[in-house]
């Protein structure tokens, strides 16, 4: 019996050791590897007057910047997979850019229910419905149907701070 | 979103290898949101402030439009280029029971160097600025006193940062206002003056105008306020001229008759008192008019 505690600890402190295994750890049980990453939109403006926009690590971050969240996806296994459905939830501290991709699929409720944005609505408590607006978006979704051995991609989203 | 906020981002992943569905998650990508440095001041009169000279109070809100926790050090600057004159600044108040109006000794009055409290982000402070207007001044000068609010981190272009200094460490970056805001209010001097003309018509008992026994002298006393602001509670007091009687029931305001006696309305007139009007609040370039008749004896 304690022999059998000992081990029931042991799962669970794997259990939640799981969300911090590195990448690479779980590559080795996925053929297919995420990886996350953040990039601020700097929009510097030259003495000519020339704008140039920049991506850069994201430093002295306030409310209005604006973040590219990235997703580079990676398939080195063997074999083809499908369905491939990349989910994002987006921090409550951001709200969806309104220049994202008009096609993107999101959810205004929880990832309970999907659509492009313009779909979609949002219904309030005397009985009517608004259109919904970037603001409301709290997932992000791409879905792909197929994806060939050695394939990889990239997947972003435009979001500002709130 | 307030300063400190830890954005964290994760991505998942659902697929189907041919050997049943697969979920795997992207590694959390964490942005912390900085301190945004920015100030607004207003001036809360709705317009100069009428005043004598002596004390006087100008009110102002100051609101942290930053997003996170900022203390805002505050001048006050009475030497406006344009200024009729200058008041002196006896201090810097802030409305301690946030009434919106200063009580002296309940509202806590700001040592030097004047320094608000942490305000939380998007709070607001009502700040009250003392002065004297000086007796040197004039009816209808106006003197502007300006008030400016600076974020104790730090001012400066927008976009300056202020590497570390902000919330939990991270860097503190000056918004649109510079993290600096001024606001102006102003005094305009009013000062009413009481200007009293009396004059007397005479008609004896013969159709003249002679001053025999058994004439009667019609006194008008015409009351005019000039310049600028309100006089209040003005009473108008005459006596009645040595060799003379007050001719009972001729006390009049404005051509309204009032009576004698010392009761409701605004008039009281006898021999012994003399005569005595109330004619209330009365504001600049009014006048009235209080007649009455005395019979030489």
């Amino acid at each position: 019996m304690k022999i059998f505690r000992k081990i029931m600890f042991a799962v669970a402190a794997a259990t939640f050791a799981l969300p911090g295994v590195p990448v690479a750890a779980q590559a080795a049980t996925s053929p297919i590897v995420l990886t996350g990453d953040v990039k601020a939109v700097k929009i510097t403006t030259a003495p000519d007057g020339t704008e140039r926009t920049e991506l850069t690590e994201p430093s002295a971050i306030i409310p209005g910047d604006r973040l590219i969240f990235g997703t580079q996806y990676h398939h080195s296994g063997t074999e083809p997979v499908s369905n491939f459905t990349v989910t994002n939830p987006l921090p409550a501290a951001v709200r969806l850019a309104p220049d994202a991709d008009p096609a993107l699929a999101v959810s205004i409720d929880g990832g309970k229910t999907w659509g492009v944005l313009a779909a979609l609505t949002v219904a309030s408590s005397d009985g009517t419905a608004r259109p919904a607006t970037h603001a409301d978006v709290t997932h992000v979704r791409w879905v792909l149907s197929r994806i060939a051995p050695g394939a990889e991609g990239r997947l972003t989203y435009p979001a500002i701070i709130r | 979103m307030t300063a400190g906020t830890l954005i964290e981002n994760t991505a998942v992943a659902s697929y189907d290898d041919g050997g049943g569905a697969r979920t795997i998650n992207s590694n959390t990508v964490t942005v912390r949101v900085d301190e945004l440095l920015d100030v607004t001041v207003t001036a809360l009169d709705p317009g100069p402030v009428s005043t004598r000279p002596g004390d006087a109070v100008l009110t102002f809100e100051l609101t942290n439009q930053g997003n996170g926790p900022e203390a805002f050090s505050l001048l006050a600057n009475p030497a406006v280029a344009g200024n009729d004159f200058d008041v002196v600044v006896r201090s810097v108040a802030i409305d301690s029971n946030g009434n919106g109006v200063y009580d002296a000794g309940v509202d806590e009055i700001l040592a030097a160097p004047q320094t608000t409290a942490v305000l939380a982000p998007d709070a607001a402070l009502t700040v009250f600025v003392l002065v004297t207007v000086p007796d040197g001044a004039s009816d209808t000068q106006i003197s502007a006193v300006d008030l400016t609010a600076q974020a104790v981190t730090g001012s400066g272009a927008p976009g300056t940062v202020f590497a570390g200094a902000g919330v939990d460490g991270g860097d503190a970056i000056v918004g649109t206002s510079g993290a600096i805001a001024t606001a102006r209010g102003a005094l305009i001097v009013g000062m009413a003056s009481v200007e009293l003309v009396k004059s007397v018509v005479l008609r004896d008992p013969f159709g003249g105008t002679g001053a025999v026994p058994g004439t009667i002298a019609t006194f008008t006393i015409v009351a005019r306020v000039t310049g600028s602001g309100t006089i209040n509670d003005l009473i108008v007091t005459d006596v009645i001229p040595a060799g003379t009687t007050y001719a009972p029931g001729t006390l009049a305001l404005d051509s309204a008759g009032l009576s004698d006696a010392n009761d409701g309305d605004a008039g009281s007139a006898s021999d012994a008192a003399g005569i005595a009007v109330d004619l209330g609040d009365f504001t600049a370039n009014a006048s009235r008019t209080v007649t009455f008749d005395v019979v030489i004896d």
